[in-house]
C-alpha cells in the first residue's frame, strides 16, 4: 500500500500552493517579520528614524505599571467575557432548544446581536447609557431617583463594557450551542430519563459532558474575541476610559497598542506590544492543543 | 470577463497618458462625510474646468492621523500628494516629518486678507507653513428658556468662572431637575482656557521659539481651570457622558435641555441651533467664560490647514497653491462657513457675509466672529507646538477626569506634568 501516491510530480504541489504562499508571504509573513524587526528599534513613524534598541522597549513595557494594569485588566475582562458569556449563552440555548411555539423566532432574535457591527453596537450602548438623556438613567431616575454616571465611574464602566461585549457575542455562542444540542443523540437522554435521572442530573451528567467539545471550542473563540475583536466596541463606547490608577480601565492591550501605534505615532513601542500579544496568542494556542487531547469527542 | 479587465487596463493606460500632459494635484483630506467632501469635490471640479491643464484630485484618506501617515508613507515612496490637510495637533509632526515645504516658499501669496489670529497659528519661525481651511473655537451656548425659569437674565450671560458658578447656584436653587453646565472631556477646552489667560501650554514660547521640552501644567493658570472644574463638579453643577472627547453625547445633553449652559465648538452653531428649534427652546451664544481677574486674551484657533509637500515639481506646487487659494477665496470661504459653521478665515469673507445679511439672519455668528477678531496675537493664543500632542492631550484629559473623581488638583496636575514631560522627552530623543 502506498499512501502518498496522489502527487507523482514533486513540483506540482508547490505550483498549486504558490498563489496561496505568495498571498501569505505578502500579507502575513512579511508584516509579521517587519513587526518583529521594528520591535527591536526605537522607531518613530514621523521621522522614519530607527535606532537599534535591542530588547529595551520590551524591558520598558514590562516595567511600565500602566502596561501591567492593561494586562491585568485584559485578563480579568477576558475571564469575565468567557465565563459570563458561555454560561449565559448555554442557558439561553437550553431554553431556545425547548419545543415551544415560535421557537424559530426566539432563536432568530437571540442570534441577531451578532449581526450588528461593533460600531453600531457601541453607539447603541453609548446612547442608552448617556447619564442625562439615556433610557437607562431616565428609568432609574423616575423609579429610584438615581442617575449614575456609567462611563466615568471606573467600576460601572468596566462592568458595562463586559456586559456589552458578552451581549455582542451571545448570538454566536448560542448558535453553536444550539447546533450541538440539536445534534445530541436522543437515546442517551432517554436512557438517563428511564434510569430515573432528574432534569438537573441529566444536564450535569449527560448534556454537559456531551457539550464539552463545543464548550472547549467556544472558550478559545471567546478568549480570542475578548482579546482582539472588542476593539471597535471599546473605541466607540469608552475610548479606553475612564482613567483609573495608571491608565484607562478599559484600555486593554489591543487598545493600548492602537493608541501608541496609530494616534501617538510610537511605532517601535507599538510593535513591541504587538510581539508581546503574539507571544500571548501563541501561549493560548499551545494551551488549546495541549488541553484539546483531554476533551472527549465521542466515538 | 478577462477581456473586460484587459480593456479596462488599456483604457486606464490611455487615460493616464492623456493626463500626463496636464498637471495633477492630489489633495488628501480627512473629511469623509458627503456634505464636506462633496463640497471639496465640487470646488475641485469647478477649478479643473476653469484650468484645463490642471487636474485636482481630492481623496478622503481616513482620520487626521491616518491622512498624515498616508502622506508620509507616500512621500517616502517618492509619490507624495501635492496637498494634505493636517490637523492642528499634527502641526509639529508635519514639520518634523520633513515632507512639507512652507507654502510661503512657493511665492505669489498675499496674506493680508487672512484673519490675523488664524494665520498666527500656522506661522512658524516667521514662515507661513500652510493655509487655514477649517477653523473653529469654543463658545458658550445657553438655553435662554431654562435660564429664565431659573430666574437668570438671559441677556447677561456669564463671562467668567465666578459668574458661571453664581448662575449655577441659582439654577440649582430653582430645582428645575436639570444640571447647570456641560462640556465634553476634551483637552482642547483646557488649551483654550490656558490661552484666554495668556498662559502658554509648554515652554520655549509655546514651542514656537524652540522645541518644547517641558509642559507648564502646574502653572497658576492651569490650577485656576481645574479648581473651577472641581468646584463645578463637586457642587453637582457639571455633567458629561464620561467618555473622552464625546462631542455628540454632550451636544445631546444640551439639546435635550438637561443643562442650561454648554461649551462647544463654533462649528456646531448651525446644527445645535436647528436642534434647539426642534426641541423647543431659545438658544443663546456668548463668549467663552474665562478665569476671574484676568484680561481676556482670546482663543487658539483650532481646526486644520492645508500643507504643500516637498517632493513635487514646481509646476505642481504652483498649481497646488492656485487651487488652495481658489478654494479659500472670499466667496468660497463664505459658502464653506454657511455650509459647515467653520470660520471664514478671510476678513473679506466676513464682509461679504455681512453684506449678504447673514449676520442679521444668524445673530449668534457675531459672537463667534467677535471672539476671534478680538483675539490678541501672542504666543499663548498662537497655540502650542508639541510633537506628541495627541499623547499630551490624553494625559490632560485623564488629569481632568481624575479631578472629577476626587483626586486633588495639585496631585492630578503634578502627575500629568511628569507624564507629559516624559512623552515630550521621548519624542525629542528621537528627533535627529
Amino acid at each position: 500500500m502506498r499512501e502518498n501516491s496522489v502527487f507523482r510530480n514533486r513540483l506540482l504541489p508547490w505550483v498549486l500552493l504558490f498563489p496561496t504562499l505568495v498571498i501569505l508571504a505578502v500579507f502575513l509573513y512579511y508584516p509579521a517579520l517587519e513587526t518583529l524587526r521594528l520591535s527591536l528599534f526605537r522607531a518613530n513613524f514621523v521621522f522614519q528614524t530607527s535606532e537599534y534598541a535591542g530588547l529595551r522597549q520590551f524591558a520598558d513595557l514590562l516595567k511600565d505599571p500602566a502596561y501591567h494594569q492593561s494586562l491585568f485588566q485584559t485578563l480579568v475582562f477576558s475571564a469575565l467575557v468567557v465565563v459570563l458569556g458561555l454560561s449565559a449563552s448555554l442557558s439561553l440555548a437550553l431554553l431556545a432548544n425547548q419545543k415551544v411555539r415560535g421557537a424559530r423566532l426566539y432563536r432568530l432574535l437571540l442570534i441577531y446581536p451578532y449581526a450588528l457591527s461593533p460600531a453600531i453596537a457601541g453607539t447603541l450602548w453609548l446612547f442608552i447609557f448617556n447619564p442625562e438623556v439615556g433610557v437607562v438613567n431616565q428609568l432609574l431616575e423616575s423609579s429610584f431617583g438615581i442617575k449614575p454616571r456609567w462611563l466615568d465611574n471606573p467600576f460601572l464602566a468596566f462592568g458595562l463594557v463586559v456586559f456589552a461585549a458578552v451581549w455582542k457575542n451571545l448570538g454566536y455562542n448560542i448558535a453553536f450551542y444550539l447546533a450541538a444540542l440539536q445534534n445530541m443523540p436522543k437515546e442517551l437522554l432517554e436512557a438517563a430519563e428511564l434510569d430515573g435521572a432528574t432534569p438537573f442530573q441529566r444536564f450535569r451528567r449527560v448534556i454537559l459532558p456531551l457539550l464539552s467539545p463545543m464548550t472547549f471550542f467556544l472558550v478559545f473563540i471567546n478568549i480570542t474575541y475578548s482579546f482582539f475583536d472588542t476593539f471597535g466596541l471599546i473605541d466607540i463606547l469608552t475610548k479606553g476610559g475612564p482613567v483609573y490608577g495608571n491608565t484607562g480601565i478599559t484600555t486593554f492591550l489591543v487598545y493600548r497598542m492602537y493608541l501608541d501605534g496609530f494616534e501617538n505615532f510610537r511605532t517601535g513601542v507599538a510593535a513591541a506590544q504587538a510581539v508581546l500579544l503574539l507571544v500571548m496568542v501563541g501561549g493560548i494556542t499551545l494551551l488549546q492543543f495541549r488541553t484539546g487531547r483531554r476533551v472527549h469527542y465521542g466515538s | 470577463m478577462k477581456r473586460h479587465v484587459l480593456y479596462g487596463i488599456l483604457a486606464l493606460v490611455f487615460a493616464t497618458n492623456a493626463l500626463a500632459q496636464s498637471i495633477t494635484v492630489e489633495f488628501w483630506h480627512a473629511l469623509g462625510d458627503p456634505k464636506r467632501s462633496g463640497w471639496i469635490q465640487q470646488k475641485a471640479d469647478a477649478f479643473n474646468k476653469a484650468n484645463p491643464n490642471i487636474k485636482v484630485v481630492p481623496a478622503y484618506k481616513g482620520s487626521y492621523p491616518d491622512t498624515l501617515q498616508a502622506a508620509i508613507l507616500a512621500a517616502r515612496q517618492g509619490k507624495p500628494p501635492a496637498l494634505v490637510q493636517i490637523y492642528e495637533v499634527g502641526s509639529q509632526l508635519a514639520l518634523d516629518s520633513g515632507i512639507f515645504q512652507p507654502i510661503g516658499a512657493i511665492g505669489g501669496l498675499d496674506y493680508s486678507d487672512y484673519i490675523k489670529p488664524v494665520l498666527n497659528y500656522y506661522t512658524i519661525g516667521g514662515k507661513v507653513n500652510s493655509i487655514p481651511f477649517n477653523s473653529s473655537s469654543p463658545v458658550l451656548y445657553y438655553n435662554k428658556t431654562l435660564a429664565k425659569k431659573a430666574g437668570l437674565d438671559p441677556s447677561v450671560p456669564p463671562t467668567t468662572y465666578g459668574s458661571l458658578l453664581r448662575a449655577c447656584a441659582k439654577v440649582a436653587a430653582a430645582n428645575l431637575g436639570v444640571k447647570c453646565f456641560g462640556f465634553n472631556l476634551h483637552s482642547w477646552f483646557f488649551e483654550q482656557w490656558m490661552a484666554e489667560q495668556g498662559a502658554p501650554l509648554v515652554n520655549n514660547g509655546n514651542g514656537r521659539k524652540g522645541r518644547a521640552t517641558e509642559t507648564l501644567l502646574t502653572s497658576t493658570a492651569a490650577k485656576n481651570i481645574l479648581n473651577w472644574i472641581k468646584e463645578m463638579n463637586d457642587n453637582g453643577y457639571y455633567t458629561y457622558t464620561g467618555k473622552f472627547e464625546d462631542w455628540d453625547g454632550s451636544d445631546a445633553i444640551f439639546t435635550s435641555q438637561k443643562v442650561v449652559f454648554h461649551v462647544t465648538s463654533t462649528a456646531d452653531l448651525g446644527n445645535i441651533s436647528e436642534e434647539a428649534k426642534k426641541s423647543g427652546f431659545e438658544m443663546g451664544v456668548s463668549l467663552l467664560p474665562i478665569a476671574d481677574g484676568v484680561q481676556r486674551n482670546g482663543v487658539v484657533i483650532g481646526g486644520a490647514s492645508v500643507w504643500v509637500t516637498k517632493g513635487i515639481t514646481p509646476q505642481q506646487a504652483e498649481a497646488a497653491r492656485d487651487f488652495i487659494l481658489y478654494m479659500t477665496n472670499t466667496e468660497n470661504m463664505a459658502e464653506w462657513h454657511k455650509l459647515t459653521g467653520y470660520y471664514p478665515v478671510r476678513n473679506s469673507s466676513i464682509d461679504l457675509l455681512r453684506k449678504q445679511g447673514w449676520m442679521a439672519e444668524k445673530p449668534y455668528q457675531l459672537v463667534a466672529f467677535g471672539q476671534l477678531l478680538k483675539t490678541q496675537a501672542n504666543e499663548a493664543t498662537a497655540g502650542a507646538l508639541i510633537g506628541p500632542f495627541q499623547q499630551v492631550r490624553r494625559i490632560i484629559e485623564e488629569a481632568i477626569q481624575k479631578v472629577l473623581t476626587g483626586t486633588s488638583v495639585d496631585k492630578a496636575l503634578e502627575e500629568a506634568k511628569s507624564r507629559a514631560d516624559a512623552a515630550i522627552r521621548e519624542y525629542n530623543a528621537s528627533v535627529k
